[in-house]
């Protein structure tokens, strides 16, 4: 299954979501959300991941409540994501340490909760065709990541970021920038593909990474993708 | 009910306890100070040094070559070497009172030079006479020369020093025990007290040193949990309040009395929420005064009725009062014109600090100009409003 999983979902196919959250009225307000949508068909609810999968194998993408009866679920996030399951978190906890954490761990993408009414359908969207969904909670994060490991994003990729999270309007950023906003949001994804290097890998990363080199995002020299010198033309120095 | 029931009955003052703050920050101050104190102890015993290597120098030393005179091998010599230790040693002196310490090594070098070359010049009669001046006074200068490092170079010296008279000792044919006990008892008797001050001065420095720090330490640690307990504090009277505002609306909405499709309702319920946010972000014990303005300008304009969402990344650095100011003033200014949301951000590292604010713009004038040049140039300022939003940023690069 895990090849279906990471298939490219074509734009007529309808999208299937899984909601995993022990909040019944989050999951009727997410719901209520995803309904403005027509692509977009909820197939499983509940308060447990693997018995919302079981109710729905074929789900596209799981959108995941991080704290699931008090325990924050960082370690089923890792073992979906190895699985090749596209999990979107979305969570309360809107600090920049998590966030970075549940990348790390493979998710997708990170929603805070208070994010969820504007972004909850693009980002699920562009998570089931494994494309990458930045919302501005999670540019914040990336633009002040400390830790010394940290992706190296390129001063535009920073820049991008960085207003993008002050002013949440891409429109807002390309003025100030003095590009268009598809560059913006070119910028913007680059630099969170370059967050799939970090961390252990995961078949998720994995997909958004060969994703955005098919889209054309990101030239795999550019991220420092390990290829086999077996396997190329290139001269072996 | 309007923005009037959010007001606090007892409005505080708001700067004040961001002020109290700075000084928990500077730690580095405190080591400074620390390093003052035993600076100024230390002085003394400098003084003591230098002046007893002058003084003996010149009382005693002096009118004994003077005295011996052509008596010696070569009287040029054994003065000369007298007149140039003068020389460096004055100006050395000078420069440690001053705390500007001249290199050891050339210092130690030449007066090595000077030892062995009275030494050889002095000749056998006046071997052990007070005009073989390097006996009494050198030690004192290499005192001088070495203040403040480690004790075991001043012993090295002190050997070599030794070492220098035994050899001379020897060439000039001075065997006999007698003699040899005379140059043991003067290289103690010259060597001994000098060493002790060196140890004393060096001990009594390290331990003023540590006393100061642990004073300022302690005072640190005070001011900081004071700081600390002042923050919890007011973090539990904002709680209560918001909490006594969101547990009204909902009371409302739950006995049918007010309606959710009431703008003013929905207002009230995005008010308290944004609060509620803004005090579950503040994970710090003790506010950067930065943050601390900004969080105070936030609760003022809400208290105003505009709902305002305040996300902080990383904390800043210790910054200057002037660069804080820079930093902060344009913002609050803004701030204070908004209308229907804002939404300020700073993002922080040790090296940056971004602050924005982001308002929706309107027709009318724009808002407070950019402010006068100050935080050293240090303070990038922007403004601009595009037809949607306003945007006031201000950025500090170290």
């Amino acid at each position: 299954m895990d090849a279906d999983a990471l298939a490219p979902v074509t734009p007529r196919r309808p999208v299937g979501v899984a909601i995993v959250d022990d909040h019944p009225v989050v999951i009727d307000g997410v719901r209520a959300w995803l309904a403005t949508e027509p692509q977009l068909t909820v197939l499983a609810t509940g308060d447990d991941p693997d018995e919302v999968l079981r109710a729905a194998p074929d789900a596209d993408v799981i959108l995941l409540d991080l704290r699931l009866h008090g325990r924050v679920v960082l370690d089923k996030l890792a073992e979906l994501s190895a699985a090749g399951r596209r999990v979107v978190v979305y969570s309360e906890h809107s600090e920049p340490t998590t966030m970075l954490a549940a990348l790390d761990a493979g998710a997708v993408a990170f929603l805070a909760k208070h994010e969820g009414r504007e972004h909850c359908v693009a980002t699920v969207l562009d998570a089931a065709s494994d494309r990458p969904y930045v919302p501005p909670a999670l540019a914040g994060a990336m633009v002040g990541d400390p830790r010394p490991d940290r992706p190296a994003l390129s001063d535009k990729e920073r820049e991008a970021l960085l207003l993008w999270f002050q002013s949440m309007s891409k429109a807002s950023v390309a003025r100030r920038m003095r590009i268009s906003e598809h560059t913006v949001k070119q910028y913007v994804d680059r630099a969170r593909i370059k967050y799939t290097r970090a961390g252990r890998p995961a078949a998720t990363k994995a997909a958004l990474l060969a994703r955005a080199i098919e889209d054309g995002l990101v030239r795999p020299e550019e991220i420092g993708i390990y290829r086999s010198r077996a396997s190329t033309d290139q001269p072996t120095p | 009910m309007s923005a009037e029931a959010l007001r606090p009955q007892h409005a505080r003052p708001v700067p004040v306890p961001g002020e109290r703050v700075t000084q928990t920050v500077d730690e580095v101050g405190a080591v400074r100070a620390a390093a003052a104190v035993a600076r100024t102890s230390d002085r003394g015993a400098r003084i003591v040094a230098v002046t007893i290597a002058l003084v003996w120098h010149l009382t005693i030393a002096l009118p004994a070559v003077l005295a011996a005179g052509s008596a010696l091998v070569v009287p040029e010599v054994v003065l000369g070497g007298w007149l140039l230790v003068a020389v460096l040693g004055v100006v050395a002196g000078i420069r440690l009172l001053r705390d500007v310490p001249l290199p050891a090594a050339p210092l130690v070098g030449a007066l090595l030079v000077v030892d062995v070359a009275v030494f050889a010049t002095v000749g056998r009669s006046h071997l052990f006479s007070p005009a073989n001046w390097v006996w009494g006074t050198l030690a004192w200068f290499f005192l001088v020369v070495l203040w403040g490092r480690p004790v075991h170079r001043l012993l090295a010296l002190l050997a070599a020093h030794a070492a220098i008279a035994l050899t001379a000792v020897v060439l000039h044919g001075a065997t006999g025990a007698a003699d040899l006990a005379r140059a043991t008892m003067a290289f103690y008797g010259t060597s001994s007290l000098p060493v002790a001050v060196f140890a004393g001065a060096a001990a009594l420095a390290a331990l003023s040193r540590e006393r100061a720090a642990t004073a300022a330490a302690t005072n640190a640690m005070v001011a900081e949990r004071e700081a600390a307990e002042q923050a919890r504090h007011e973090r539990g009277e904002r709680l209560d309040l918001v909490s006594r505002a969101a547990s009204e609306v909902l009371t409302e909405l739950a006995q049918g009395r007010a309606d959710p499709a009431d703008p003013e309702v929905q207002r009230r319920c995005v008010r308290a929420a944004a609060r509620l946010r803004r005090l579950i972000a503040e994970s710090d014990d003790v506010p950067h005064p930065l943050l601390h303005e900004l969080r105070a300008a936030a609760d003022l304009a809400e208290r105003n009725g505009l709902p305002i969402d305040l996300v902080t990344i990383g904390s800043p650095p210790p910054l200057p009062v002037r660069v804080r100011r820079s930093l902060a003033d344009p913002l609050t200014a803004s701030l204070a014109e908004a209308q229907d949301w804002a939404r300020l951000t700073v993002v922080s590292s040790p090296d940056e600090v971004v602050v924005s604010l982001v308002t929706p713009d309107r027709a009318g004038p724009d808002s407070t100009g950019p402010p006068a040049e100050d935080g050293d140039g240090q303070v990038e300022y922007l403004y601009e409003r595009d037809g949607e939003v306003r945007w006031t940023q201000t950025r500090w690069h170290r």
